[in-house]
């Protein structure tokens, strides 16, 4: 038994090496030699192998295609959405320098952090902060009009209340100056889809506002310059105080929670005056309405140089006729307006008329001359 | 000789050399897993050495047939493992999970150890890079393959025939 697992030992050695020797002798000879072997088992034995793995090969090039192209559309969609939120950022800011361009002077550029999950969510972290030259009681503005004001200054940043936060309080006005209010959060009755609007209350009750008139800051108490937009009108509101001044909801220009970078201007900016940095569409409107009336005055001058000439025309043509026994004057002013404008007409000069010969009151002879008076104060 | 252990083995080897031309392109990893080495080992293990010295040289030529310069490289790789894996089995006559592993990672590194020094393709730091980082890796993932196979085709392989 023994005898023969050493005889077994060794015919497997010797397998081995035989296995050896020829796995050596086929990879030392040259390429075209072993070139036969490789051929028949590539078309033989291997070739069944070799279409498999082509298979698995192309499942694996569509795998890696499709996810390239899954990735390439993400990239897309996120460009493209990111490419969004650039291009407003890009606009806000380009809307943010010609603010800056209009205002000259007496600003702070600032970034506005949104503080989330605050207790105050109506206010506004701003990057800027007394070292910038920031005091408190400062208006932040916004391109499209008033945001809200500085209540803490920090050396580095500073905190401001929106026109949404319960203290908050500016006078306003329309643009033609025909009403005045006072403007403060809307705080609705506990609807948080109205809680961003505004109300201008204590609106005289003469004082009608037409639903889409531009409000603006109206400059009285000092905060806010005269100028400045709050918003638009979008209805009147019942108050209690409703008999005797009106309340009007207010849409504000600004959405606090799109702002992301302000200006925010110095005291003796804001006391300088807002002119030319918003324009208000009052003025815009009496320019139009300014061109309508002189448009409309050229033509008055010219419709009543036409009339006159027109009537001019009839009293010439009257008097070259064969002058009548009657005298009866023609009424020009009718046959004026019976008859069409004519054309110019030549200008014929006028007969002098004969000046008819003025009566001469008879002399009161029954009463006689009084005597001048004396002057009794004056001596001769 | 028991026919039914040949005719599975045969089977459990040749599903094993199928996944080693599908599953392995299809996976593209860059240290794949290497089916034709597992299939060696477990057929080498139920073989006497000088058969599974064959077997690692014919099924090392027919892996050769596909590579352009390194033809024998391969043949002289799985002849030495397949001999290898059938004696140490035949010595230290144990089928445990852990055994199977530790052979299936040492007869990877020890094949491509035979074939890139065989093939000479590479040299230096690269062949260095290879040995020790790729082939290692390489071995660790046929072997933790090897160990999955073998579980999961166990009862193939210890199915009693009536």
């Amino acid at each position: 038994m023994a005898r023969t697992s050493r005889f077994s030992s060794k015919v497997d050695l010797t397998i081995f090496v035989v296995c050896l020797f020829t796995a050596l002798v086929i990879a030392v000879v040259p390429g075209p030699a072993r070139e036969p072997i490789a051929k028949s088992l590539r078309r033989s034995v291997m070739a069944p192998l070799v279409r498999l793995q082509r298979g698995a090969e192309r499942w694996r090039a569509a795998w890696v295609a499709a996810e390239r192209n899954a990735a390439t559309r993400d990239t897309l969609a996120l460009r493209a959405f990111s490419a969004a939120s650039l291009e407003a950022e890009n606009a806000q800011l380009r809307r943010l320098l010609g603010l800056g361009s209009r205002l000259e002077w007496g600003f702070v550029p600032a970034e506005a952090i949104h503080a989330a999950g605050r207790a105050e969510p109506f206010t506004l972290t701003l990057t800027a902060g007394s070292r910038a030259g920031v005091t408190v009681g400062s208006p932040v503005v916004a391109p499209e009009g008033m945001v809200g004001k500085v209540v803490t200054v920090d050396p580095t940043m500073s905190i401001a209340i929106t026109f949404s936060h319960v203290d908050f309080r500016t006078s306003a006005m329309t643009a033609d100056e025909s009403a005045f209010g006072i403007v403060s959060p809307h705080l609705g009755e506990g609807s948080d889809s109205t809680r961003y609007l505004l109300e201008m209350r204590g609106v005289p009750y003469r004082s009608q506002i037409k639903p889409g008139t531009v409000v603006y800051a109206a400059g009285i108490g000092g905060v806010f310059s005269r100028g400045i937009p709050i918003g638009t009108i979008l209805q009147e509101i019942q108050t209690p105080e409703g008999s005797w001044s009106r309340t009007y909801l207010v849409r504000p220009a600004v959405n606090p929670g799109l702002v992301s970078s302000v200006m925010i201007m110095s005291q003796r900016r804001a006391n300088s005056g807002m002119d030319g940095v918003w324009q208000m569409t009052t003025a815009l409107d009496s320019a139009v309405r300014g061109v309508a009336v002189a448009g409309d005055s050229i033509a008055r001058a010219d419709s009543a140089a036409r009339a006159a000439a027109a009537r001019r025309a009839v009293i010439d043509s009257a008097a070259r006729l064969p002058r009548p026994v009657d005298t009866t004057r023609v009424d020009t002013a009718a046959a004026a307006g019976q008859r069409p404008a004519p054309a110019p007409a030549r200008v014929v000069p006028r007969p002098a008329a004969p000046r008819p010969s003025q009566p001469v009151a008879p002399r009161d002879t029954a009463s006689p001359a009084a005597p001048p008076l004396a002057d009794t104060v004056r001596p001769r | 000789m028991n026919w039914g252990v040949v005719i599975r083995t045969a089977l459990v080897c040749a599903i094993l050399i199928v996944l080693h031309f599908t599953l392995r392109p299809l996976l593209g990893w860059r240290a794949g897993i290497d089916f034709i080495l597992i299939a060696l080992v477990f057929g080498a293990v139920r073989m006497r050495p000088g058969l599974a010295a064959i077997f690692g040289l014919l099924l090392g030529l027919a892996a050769d047939s596909l590579t352009v310069n390194s033809f024998g490289a391969s043949g002289l790789g799985m002849t030495v493992v397949g001999y290898a894996a059938s004696y140490l089995k035949a010595v230290f006559f144990a089928d445990n999970v852990a055994l199977n592993g530790f052979f299936l990672f040492i007869g990877k590194w020890v094949f491509d150890v035979i074939f890139f020094l065989m093939a000479g393709q590479l040299g230096g730091a690269e062949l260095v890079m290879q040995l020790l980082v790729w082939s290692s890796l390489s071995a660790a993932v046929t072997a933790i393959a090897g160990v999955l196979s073998l579980t999961l085709l166990r009862p193939v392989l210890e199915a009693r025939t009536t």
